[in-house]
């Protein structure tokens, strides 16, 4: 049981991202040495001191009371992977195509990761054209109204 | 006759497609303006005064848009990747786009931009709040004299040209005073007006909003201010220095020339329009004339004093 | 003279400017990437055409609308539209969640108009005396009041403190990345020119925010909101009776608003975490802040409507301008020819005047316009399928992020914020802290670097941060607010004792 606990996710990645925090403020004392003015050295060392002791107390503390709490609970990781991978891509290839070309990606992503029912002729009609619909309108809006240089 | 008439008929079109060549650059929209800065400061407000005018003056619309971040650096590391059709122009600052450069590498060098207009400047200037005991330039220097480092100047940020500007003056009047940098020129003038720090480097143009509130020892004029009459230039009281933050408009390099001398054309165009012009004093502003052509020179000259300016302040090495 | 202002306020064309730029606010706030200043920047050079009070009351009929339609973001989709609803969304998107959703958009809608006319009255019959407290603020005032704001942290840790403060600490460093905004120096972009620009609030916003809500929307089938079986309209009966309820609550948030609406260094999402924080301490038993408590929803919604006329409070008595829209209202002014600053009121007061009551009608436009869009948009996020509702929410955060700088690395960034702000929060290192330290790491850090300059060059470091009354104030605040809870829960837990033995 404890055994268990000591390497259930939540432990283990509770560690991890305490140790990550440690190493952000370790990394940004490092980065402070090569400040040349001492007034913008002054805040990101006291909060990097601080932030350093805050996490290490959270690694400490979880480390010596283990508990099984957090994680990533349910829910399916295709999905997740899909949402931002194709969000990801769209920034990528936005300067190359054009933004609402771009913008499909994500869209299509999206909508597909999110997608949970059964997909029906009529479904797949209204959904991908209420898409199209509600894409034409924002790009109209920021482009046209708002004088957005949309690639 | 008939040989007459082809040959004028000829020679028109001739004409009129060596116009049509000259002219080819054309605008053929609206105009983005992008001011590197959020709005409400200096380039803001001018840029705002110039709107109306381009829009009277060659019936397109010109859209301002604000790209803050890094102080400038931002915006003008991103100018040179945008179309240079001439739809789209972006402000600069000195002594920014010159000093950042030199200090780090923030993704653009001066030479880089292609700036065509340099259209007004706002002057030096040390004010202190209508109620202050500095009456006058040497109130402040007897005071910073007695008590080195007790007067406490705001300013808009560091390696600014207030910063560079109060280095400047307690090496040639000999004090030591304390510069206090704060968030643009607007923090540092709330700083003053609550009586903060002592007094404040900032520009004509904040005696020209703030009115009766403040007064200004003295501007770093040639001569003195059309709206401050009362107010003398440094050189007067024997400090030779003139200057302050200039600023201008630049197009993304890939711009062709026929572009650039368009665009230099139509800004000089509105800086001599009196209308303009006055508008612009008013608000405290000090006009200036540098087209494309004159740009080179400009730029030498003000690269060589900033730079010397800034090393000898022991801002960059 | 005033009622002569008043009329000119009321003509046909201003009414319907006014009610115009209620909508377009409201629509403009509601979409997070697109902000009010945006909105303002595009609209000015159309205003030049019109009367100067014509114009102005357009500009701030619109400021008005975008503060008020960042709520709806904030409840149904836990991201704030604008940062000013940052606190909105600790008890908004709770109560949504368990299908109140109309009741806090119709509470929402409520206390905006309330905070809202406090501050326009505030600026009306106020406005000279009040601009003082912007120049009583020093450095030294404006760092402990960020102190004071990151107090918050403590009860937004979810009963973690240490897990909170990293957070907090760690929010602080990402909004130190760039080009230091008053020492010009690079800080933490090992090199890259992406990171040059630093962290920018709004597009940090909608990472840390949103993505992580459409992350968990598309992992698991079922609905976004809970919804009720019969859902009618927005409960404004509901909603009246709370605010009632809880007068004393809106009327305290509103005059913290509109004071710290003055403050040009702070802005609306200052005011509604200050005001959040005071609601929660002064809480009854019984009310249990960030699990859906109406009165959260009420102090941040007000407090942030009133920064509006309070800000125009140092905008057009001292001519310096407390946020970004107003400073563009302060241009727009100044191409209109209107001399700003200490003159003003006295050269061109009918038209300020003018102004002022246009920004009234507009917030009283606000109530059933609000009401009326709310029930939209409340309407539509709870109608459509997930399967649109997700990549349209994802559309709109690319290309709300983009907009801010025209920037695609933007929205890179916005995205490693998203999917990193989630993998935290699922270790117990909850959003909000981070947020907050992101907003208030640069004030905290401005005002103590300029306090100890000044300090330093007059021989007087521990006067400067301790020995100003405002300071003494905020700070007495501070403690109480972090001490208090301790103290309470220690005299519960021995009172349980007592009782169990």
């Amino acid at each position: 049981m404890n055994r268990s606990t000591a390497r259930s996710q939540g432990q283990l990645g509770s560690l991890i991202v305490s140790a990550m925090f440690v190493l952000a403020g370790a990394v940004t004392l490092y980065d402070t040495l090569s400040y040349t003015d001492r007034d913008s050295r002054v805040f990101p060392q006291t909060v990097a001191i601080i932030l350093i002791v805050c996490a290490s107390i959270s690694f400490i503390m979880r480390f010596i009371k283990p508990t099984g709490e957090g994680g990533f609970g349910q829910g399916i990781w295709w999905r997740r992977v899909l949402l931002i991978s194709t969000m990801v891509l769209t920034c990528l290839v936005m300067p190359i195509v054009g933004f609402l070309p771009a913008g499909i990606i994500a869209f299509a992503g999206g909508l597909i990761a999110a997608m949970h029912d059964r997909w029906t002729l009529p479904n797949i009609l209204i959904y991908w054209g209420a898409g199209g619909i509600i894409m034409l309108v924002f790009y109209t809006l920021f482009k046209f109204v708002l004088n957005v240089p949309l690639p | 006759m008939l040989k007459r008439i082809i040959f004028s008929a000829a020679m028109a079109i001739a004409m009129v497609s060596a116009v049509s060549v000259a002219t080819a650059a054309k605008l053929t929209g609206p105009v983005s303006y992008i001011i590197p800065f959020g709005p409400g400061g200096e380039s803001d407000i001018s840029a705002r005064f110039q709107q109306p005018f381009f829009k009277e003056k060659f019936g397109q619309d010109m859209v301002i848009s604000y790209q803050p971040g890094g102080g400038g650096a931002v915006g003008w590391a991103s100018l040179n990747g945008l179309n240079g059709n001439g739809q789209t122009i972006m402000g600069v600052n000195l002594p920014h786009i010159i000093i950042k450069p030199a200090q780090k590498d923030v993704g653009f060098t001066t030479e880089d931009l292609n700036t065509f207009y340099m259209f007004h400047y706002t002057p030096d200037a040390i004010v202190v709040t209508a109620d202050s005991p500095y009456k006058t330039l040497a109130d402040l220097v007897a005071d910073a004299k007695a008590n080195p480092g007790e007067v406490t100047m705001s300013g808009s940020g560091k390696a600014s040209a207030n910063h560079l500007a109060q280095i400047k003056f307690d090496k040639l009047a000999g004090t030591v005073t304390t510069y206090v940098p704060f968030k643009g020129t607007g923090a540092a003038v709330t700083a003053l007006l609550g009586k903060q720090t002592k007094a404040e480097w900032g520009y004509t143009t904040v005696g020209a909003k703030q009115g009766d509130a403040v007064r200004m020892l003295a501007v770093a004029m040639e001569e003195r201010h059309p709206l401050f009459p009362d107010v003398p230039t440094f050189k007067e009281l024997g400090y030779d220095m003139t200057g302050g933050a200039y600023r201008g408009i630049a197009l993304p390099n890939s711009a062709d020339e026929a572009t650039k001398k368009l665009w230099s054309d139509m800004i000089g165009e509105i800086n001599n329009d009196p209308a303009f012009r006055q508008q612009m004093l008013d608000g405290g502003f000090a006009m200036l004339d540098v087209d494309a052509d004159g740009m080179a020179d400009f730029m030498k000259a003000r690269i060589e004093e900033y730079l010397n300016d800034a090393r000898e302040a022991g801002l960059i090495k | 003279m005033e009622l002569d202002q008043f009329l000119a306020a009321i003509t046909p064309l201003n009414f319907a400017l006014a009610l115009f730029g209620v909508l377009a606010g409201t629509i403009v706030g509601s979409i997070p990437g697109l902000t009010a200043t945006m909105a303002l920047a595009v609209l000015v050079p159309v205003t030049f055409a019109m009367e100067p009070a014509s114009a102005l009351i357009l500009l701030g009929a619109i400021y008005t609308g975008a503060i008020y339609g960042g709520a709806y973001a904030a409840i149904l989709l836990n991201t704030p539209g604008t940062p000013s609803a940052i606190a909105t969304t600790f008890d908004g998107y709770p109560m949504a969640k368990r299908g109140d959703g109309d009741l806090a958009v119709a509470l929402a809608c409520f206390a905006s108009v309330f905070g809202g006319m406090v501050g326009a009255l505030a600026l009306l019959f106020l406005a000279p005396p009040l601009s003082k407290v912007a120049l009583a603020f020093g450095p030294i005032e404006y760092f402990w009041l960020s102190v004071f704001g990151l107090s918050l942290i403590a009860s937004l840790s979810n009963g973690n403190l240490m897990k909170g403060l990293a957070g907090g600490a760690f929010g602080m460093l990402l909004s130190t990345v760039g080009v230091a905004e008053v020492s010009a120096d690079i800080r933490l972009t090992f090199g890259s020119q992406t990171l040059i620009g630093g962290f920018g609030v709004v597009g940090a916003l909608i990472g840390l925010y949103c993505i992580p809500v459409l992350i968990d929307l598309v992992a698991v089938p079922g609905r976004h909101l809970k919804v009720e079986e019969n859902v009618k309209a927005v409960r404004i009966g509901d909603a009246f009776r709370l605010a009632l309820q809880s007068k004393f609550n809106l009327v305290r948030s509103s005059v913290i608003g509109t004071l710290i609406g003055i403050l040009p260094g702070a802005g609306g999402s200052v005011a509604g975490l200050v005001a959040y924080s005071e609601a929660k301490r002064t809480a009854k038993p019984h009310q249990k802040f960030g699990e859906g408590e109406a009165g959260g929803i009420m102090a941040t919604e007000s407090a942030n409507s009133a920064t509006v006329g309070g800000g125009f409070i140092p905008t057009l008595v001292l001519g310096i301008p407390g946020t970004p829209p107003d400073a563009i209202v302060l241009g727009a002014l100044l191409v209109q020819g209107v001399r700003t600053g200490p003159a003003m009121f006295t050269q061109s007061g009918s038209i300020v005047y003018t102004f002022i009551y246009g920004l009234l009608i507009a917030t009283i436009l606000m109530l059933p316009t609000g009401l009326l869009i709310g029930r939209y948009a409340y309407k539509s996020i709870v109608t459509i399928p997930k399967a649109v509702l997700v990549p349209t929410v994802g559309f709109m955060t690319i290309i709300g992020t983009f907009s801010i700088r025209n920037s695609v690395s933007d929205v890179i960034i916005m995205l490693c914020l998203g999917v990193f702000g989630w993998v935290v929060a699922q270790f117990g290192f909850a959003a909000s802290p981070i947020v907050l330290g992101l907003i208030l790491g640069p004030i905290a850090e401005q005002g103590f670097v300029q306090g100890w300059i000044i300090g330093d060059a007059t021989n007087n470091l521990f006067g400067m941060f301790f020995g100003r009354p405002i300071s003494q104030g905020i700070l007495a605040f501070t403690l109480i607010t972090l001490i208090l809870p301790i103290f309470l829960a220690r005299k519960k837990s021995k009172l349980n004792v007592e009782l169990e033995s």
